[in-house]
Parts: structure tokens; sequence; C-alpha cells
């Protein structure tokens, strides 16, 4: 059974039709990288993923339990308690990170544990710190967002997705807002992640970084999926016309 | 940071030091009074005239918003015999006497009392003999004096009604009277005496017999005057105190127009025959002192910051009530005007559109006489100081709602996503992430807000709540000095010094920086 199920999504913004008819299905354990030009759809894609923003059509699904199934027949949403259970299977890391700036790191990334979860206010202090050491980040506890770059935010905001332990987490242009050397230091926190079977679906506009850490690579244009496969296939080898193009222009 | 903080105490010192030194040169102005008015009358073009223009039939504005009455005519008369152009001016009570020692008029006459005021200005003959009189409701079973046993009385302030009850010359029958009044209550103006008087938060009213006939006649039957007076008294025109000049040129002009008639013809005009007493034997005893010393009644600073501080507290408890409730009423209206039910977001935007769009000062009447105009229920007087706190609450809610709202939409959307993505209620949402940032964000203009309302308070005289601007114009008033004026401005100054400091504290104790 697939983790993550979404099946003929199809969104548009008045007449514009962002998503045409999109149907994604990710494995436990696989890093998926979406691809794709800007304007083609694919931050709409994760943002209608991680239910920021409503489906005209389709089916999501998260680890089996069905989140909304939108056809011509029928309309269905799930209940409070089933919709929840499909919320706590994903997290997402924004692409400017949205870190609560009147808490400092720890309470960052503790507060929801402690506030959502319920976990009691010392464990959920505990495993902060550990997730915090875990990035990079020790010692970093105490200070504000504003106080922290970029790459420490962007680590602030992965320690925090973690903290809810998701099974699949979402990127949003993980590299787009930070310099590259510390895109290799992104690199090597998604590896590790990688190694521990996290499942991950990384919105991205970067080949290289796409290349390096996933399994799988979608190209998404115009809405629609047009290629999918290795990345040494549709990187290095890609058959279709646009595919081909696209990664003309980055060359 | 360090050298900021240093500036503004620097800067702060030096608006104290400009506040200081504009007292000192105002007390200055004060006492050197300049004698350049008193011989300039021959060359004068004007004759500016003060008046209350509530005090019907002497002075007042009519329904097609002339200025018109007795002694308005009698001046007019003045004027064009001597060639002068009139300028009515009509005045605060309160401040007829700053008005007149600035030049800024050259006489009172408005049914002026003579009696207890001998000595503070140049006095024109007596032209009408007036009395104090008690009106009632016709249905009060008020019938005599002694029935006011236990009443709320309200009197006009400054007026000679409250001097005849609680002056230095009040007499003794008077004083033990006025002890038996539940509260001796006073009011800036004859209408809103009337209103008080018709609501029921006033028993029993004392003022002029000419005003009394006049209005207990234009009012109908549901007022009357008792037949036991207060007082008896004379009116006449007063000038700034050794200004002899201009009132013995008036006084002439006066004496030829009884002579020919004209008084009597005027008089006849506002049915006040019977109480002209101009050149009748034993009324220009005032007229006759032409003392150019003046008594002084100005006592010590120290006695008027004293008085002051206790209309501090009144101001104060405004200040704070309105504070606890316009705060939470205004995240109230705020969370209606953002919420997706349209009827609901209508209402509080109308409800922000009025409240922000009619003085502050009228919505007090409506709160106060409103339940009486609209639901025929009596007002108690005690109403008078919830009345003050839910009209400014109110008020203030309004203002508070668009500055939280302002605060809310500041906020990016990825807080709200952020807090979505991780699971957080709405409620948690709203209280946990939303709420503190907005807070921070709307600290400077709160504080601008919080400053307007330690100076809005002084309007709660409109409701006759004695705070302490209203006592500041009092004893103004009482003194003719403008000292007590200043004292309470430096009381509002230090009151917001405190306030400003206190924000700028909350402000550095949020220690994070909003991205």
């Amino acid at each position: 059974m697939p983790l993550l199920e979404l099946l003929n999504i199809k969104k548009s913004f008045g007449d514009n039709e962002v998503l045409k008819d999109i149907s994604l299905k990710v494995e436990s354990g696989e890093v998926v990288s979406i691809l794709g030009p800007s304007g083609s759809g694919k931050t709409t894609f994760l943002r209608c993923a991680t239910m920021l923003e409503s489906i005209d059509s389709g089916i999501i699904s998260y680890d089996g339990t069905c989140a909304y199934e939108i056809t011509e027949e029928k309309r269905y949403k799930a209940d409070a308690e089933n919709m929840k259970k499909a919320r706590e299977t994903y997290g997402l890391v924004f692409q400017n990170f949205n870190l609560f700036p009147h808490f400092d790191a720890l309470k960052n990334v503790a507060h929801a544990p402690e506030h959502v979860k319920n976990v009691s206010k010392e464990e959920a202090k505990k495993e902060a710190l550990s997730l915090l050491e875990k990035v990079g980040l020790k010692g970093k506890e105490n200070l504000y967002p504003y106080q922290l770059s970029g790459g420490q935010q962007q680590r602030v905001a992965i320690a925090r997705a973690l903290a809810m332990h998701p099974k699949i987490l979402f990127f949003d242009e993980p590299t787009s807002a930070l310099d590259p050397e510390i895109t290799a230091g992104i690199l090597s926190i998604l590896k590790e992640l990688a190694s521990e079977h996290m499942t991950m679906v990384i919105v991205t506009h970067e080949i290289d970084f796409a290349r390096k850490v996933s399994d799988r690579v979608v190209f998404m244009d115009e809405g629609l999926i047009v290629e999918e496969g290795a990345p040494e296939d549709v990187i290095d080898n890609p058959s279709n016309e646009r595919t081909r193009s696209f990664l003309n222009k980055l060359k | 940071m360090k050298n900021n903080d240093l500036t503004s105490k620097t800067f702060r010192f030096v608006i104290a030091i400009v506040f200081l030194v504009a007292i000192l040169v105002v007390i200055q102005i004060n006492y050197f009074h300049s004698d350049k008015d008193k011989k300039q009358a021959s060359k004068r073009t004007t004759f500016t005239v003060g008046f209350d223009a509530a005090f019907p039939p002497y002075g007042y504005k009519d329904e097609s918003g002339e200025y018109v009455g007795f002694d308005l005519d009698l001046a007019q008369e003045v004027a064009d015999r001597n060639g002068w152009k009139l300028v009515k001016q009509p005045i605060d009570w309160d401040s007829k006497d700053m008005e007149l020692k600035t030049g800024s008029i050259d006489c009172i006459w408005n049914g002026f009392t003579i009696n207890g005021r001998e000595n503070n200005y140049t006095w024109s003959k007596a032209y009408v003999d007036n009395s104090q009189v008690i009106v009632v409701k016709s249905d009060s079973g008020i019938e005599k004096k002694a029935d006011l046993k236990g009443k709320n009385v309200m009197v006009q302030t400054d007026s000679s009604a409250l001097e005849a009850f609680t002056g230095e010359d009040a007499d003794e029958e008077n004083k033990a009277l006025c002890k038996t009044f539940a509260e001796l209550q006073q009011v800036s103006d004859y209408n809103n005496a009337f209103l008080n008087l018709e609501s029921g938060s006033a028993d029993a009213l004392c003022m002029d017999i000419g005003v009394a006939s006049y209005e207990v006649e234009h009012r109908g039957d549901d007022y009357k005057i008792l037949d036991e007076r207060i007082s008896s008294e004379l009116y006449g025109i007063g000038f700034k105190l050794g200004n002899t000049g201009l009132r013995d040129e008036v006084q002439e002009t006066l004496d030829k127009m009884k002579n020919d008639g004209t008084f009597e013809k005027i008089a006849e005009k506002w049915e006040l025959s019977d109480f002209v007493c101009l050149g009748k034997p034993g009324t220009d005893e005032a007229y006759k002192k032409d003392k150019d010393e003046k008594k002084t009644s100005e006592s010590g600073m120290f006695d008027t910051v004293k008085e002051l501080a206790k209309g501090m507290l009144s101001s104060l408890l405004i200040f704070v009530f309105t504070l606890i409730f316009s705060m939470p009423l205004g995240l109230l209206v705020m969370a209606a005007r953002r919420s997706k039910f349209i009827i609901l977001s209508t209402i509080a935007k109308v409800y922000i559109s009025i409240l922000r769009g009619t003085p502050l000062m009228l919505q007090l009447l409506v709160v106060f006489f409103g339940p009486y105009y609209i639901f025929g229920m009596s007002v108690s007087s005690s109403y008078r100081f919830y009345a003050v706190i839910i009209g400014f609450s109110l008020n203030y809610a309004a203002y508070f709602a668009e500055i939280f709202r302002a605060g809310f939409d500041s906020i990016p959307a990825g807080q709200t996503e952020a807090a979505f993505i991780l699971g957080y209620t709405k409620t948690q949402t709203f209280w946990k992430i939303l709420f503190p940032q907005m807070v921070k964000r709307v600290i400077p203009p709160v504080t601008n807000e919080i400053i307007t309302l330690v100076k809005d308070t002084s309007l709660a005289f409109a409701l006759a709540y004695t705070e302490m601007f209203t006592l500041a114009k009092q004893i103004a008033a009482a003194q003719a000095s403008i000292l007590p004026l200043f004292a309470a401005g430096l009381f509002y100054y230090i009151f917001n010094f405190i306030v400003a400091f206190v924000m700028s504290r909350v402000e550095k104790s949020i220690k994070y920086n909003i991205m």
C-alpha cells in the first residue's frame, strides 16, 4: 500500500487551470523530487497535497486513510477523526520556513508536540534538544528566529517538522533561499533522513540537487506530469520534448 | 540602543523644560495687567459682547440659527447709537473671566448677576431684577423648599444659583437648605439641565426667574416654578475691572434709551417688563462703587494642585475602566469584523463606522439620555459614572478593533499555514501563534490611542461628571485665573509621560523581532 496516493487531482484558480489531471503514488521510504519550470503547477500540487489548498476534484489518501474523494458522482471528505489521522501522516518544510518569530528555536520545535500531541513538557523539550542537535544547532536553542541565518532557520524548520513524527515529509523549494555552500549542508541532512527511511517529497527546480537526493524524479509542465522515473533516466536521458527543452535551458 | 535611550531621555527633558517655561511666561502675562484698554473707547469701531449662547431670553440661538435675545437687542441698540459694529461672541461660561481679561470680549452682557461679584468687575447700573427660583416637574410632588430634602438639585456651573447655595456670601438659610439635598450637581448649560430634569436624573433645577419663566412657558405644562424663592438679585453689564471709559459710554447710551422709551419697548418684546429695573432706586450700588482695587481670591498653587488631585482620581477611574473594557470589546468587534458571516462582519463594520464617525461627546450624551428618550426609563444620577464608562468603552473599542485588525492582517499568511500543518486547532492558532505577534505589532498605535484616552477623559464633563479638567475650569472660574488650567495640563502631561514610559517598557520586554 502506498504511503501517499494522489489520483486525478484537478485545480483551477478562476479560469486558470493549474492542475489538469495529476496522479502520484509514493511508497514508504521513497524520496521523490518534483521538477519543472516555474508556472508548471508544482507548488500548487504541493499545497493541494498538504491540504493548504482545496482541490476541485480527485482523491487524496495518506497511509490508507482517504481524506478527500471528489468525483462527478460523489463528494467525500473524511470526518474529523480520519482527517486528523491523515494529516498527522505528513509534515512540511516551507520555502521561507515560517518559523514562529515569538518563540525561540527550542520552543519552535517543542511547542507543537506539547500542545497538539499532548506530550509532556519535559519530554517535548528533551526531544526538541536532540532534534536540534541532529540538524547541527546545538547551543542555538535559545536564539530567536531573527537571530539565526537562513540556513539555520531552515534547520529549525526541519527539526520542527520532525518533532511531530510524520511518516512523509514535504519540502517546498528547500534550496531556493540558500547559497550553494549551505545547500550542501541541507543535502547531507536530507541524505541522512533518507538513510533512516524517511519518505520525502521535494519540490525543486535544481536538477543537480534532485539527482543527488532522489530515488525517483517527476517532471511537471503546464499542470501535467510529463515524465517520471529514475533520475538518471529522466535527467540524463529524457524522452519527452518538454523535459529536454527545460533541461537544456538550465545547462 | 543605549544611544537611542539617551537621546529620548534628553528629548523628554527638553520638552519638560519648554513646558515649564511656557507656564511661567503665562503666569507673568497673567500678572502684568496692561492698562492700554482703559481709555480707548473713543477710538472704538467694534463692540464685542460675550454671552452664553444657551441663556434665553437674554442671549441664545433661535431656530434660524441667529443669536438673539433681550441683552443682544440692547447691545445692538447701544452699538448702533455709538456707530460701533456689534460682535456677538458666544463664550464658554467657565472661561468668561479669561475672555474679558485678554480683551477678546469688551463686556459680559448676558443676564449677568451683580450680587457677589460687585468687586470683580466694573459694573453698569442694574437693569434687571432677577430672583433665583426652583423649577420642578409638575407631577413631581415637590411644592416647597422643604420638599427638596434628599433630592438631586442641579445648577449651572458658576451661576448665581450655585453662588446662592455655596458661595461665600450665601445666607445661612440657603446653606442649610443645600445640606438637605442628596446632591447639588453642576451642569454647563440649561438645555443639559432640562434634559437631566426630564430624564429624572435631577429632581429640581435652580435658576434665574427670567430664564425659568421663559423655559417653562416654552416647554409646556410639564414644569412649574415653585412660589418660594431662593434669593433675589440684580443683573448688570460686566466690564473688565477698571474699564470705566467704555462702561460710562455704554451706560450713557442706555440711560438715553431709557428716557426715550426704547429700553421699555425692547423689554416688552422679550416679555421682561416685570423684571426690568434700570434707574429704580437702590439698584445702582455696584455702579457707584467704581473700585479699582481687585479683591484677590487667588489661592496658592498648592491648594489648586490639591483640589485637582481629587479630580485626577475621577479621570484615572475613567481611564482604567475604559481600558479594561474597551480592549477585550475591541478584540470581539475585530473578530466579528473578520468573520466569514456577512451579517456579523457588516454589523461590526457599521458599528466601527458610526463610533469612529461621530463625536465622542455626542455618544456620551446618547448613552446617558438614550435610555430615557428611547425606552422611557428614568435614569438615576449614579448612572452618570456608568454612562461615562460605557460611552468611552464603546468608542475606544471601535478604534482598538481597527488597530487589532490591522495588526492581524499584517501577520504573514505563512504563520497560519505553518500552524495548520503542525495540527494546531483554530483556537490554538489564534491565541498561541497569532495573538502574541499581533500584540507586538500594535503596541505603537495602541500607545497613541491610550495617550489620547488620557486627554479624552476631560470629555466626561458633557455628562456633568466632574473629572480633573472640569474641576480645573471651575477653579479657574472661581479664582479668575488661568493657572489651574495649566496645572491641569501639567497633570495630563505627567500622566501621559508615565503611560509612554510604561508602554516603551512593555515594548522592550517583548524580546523577539518581527521578520
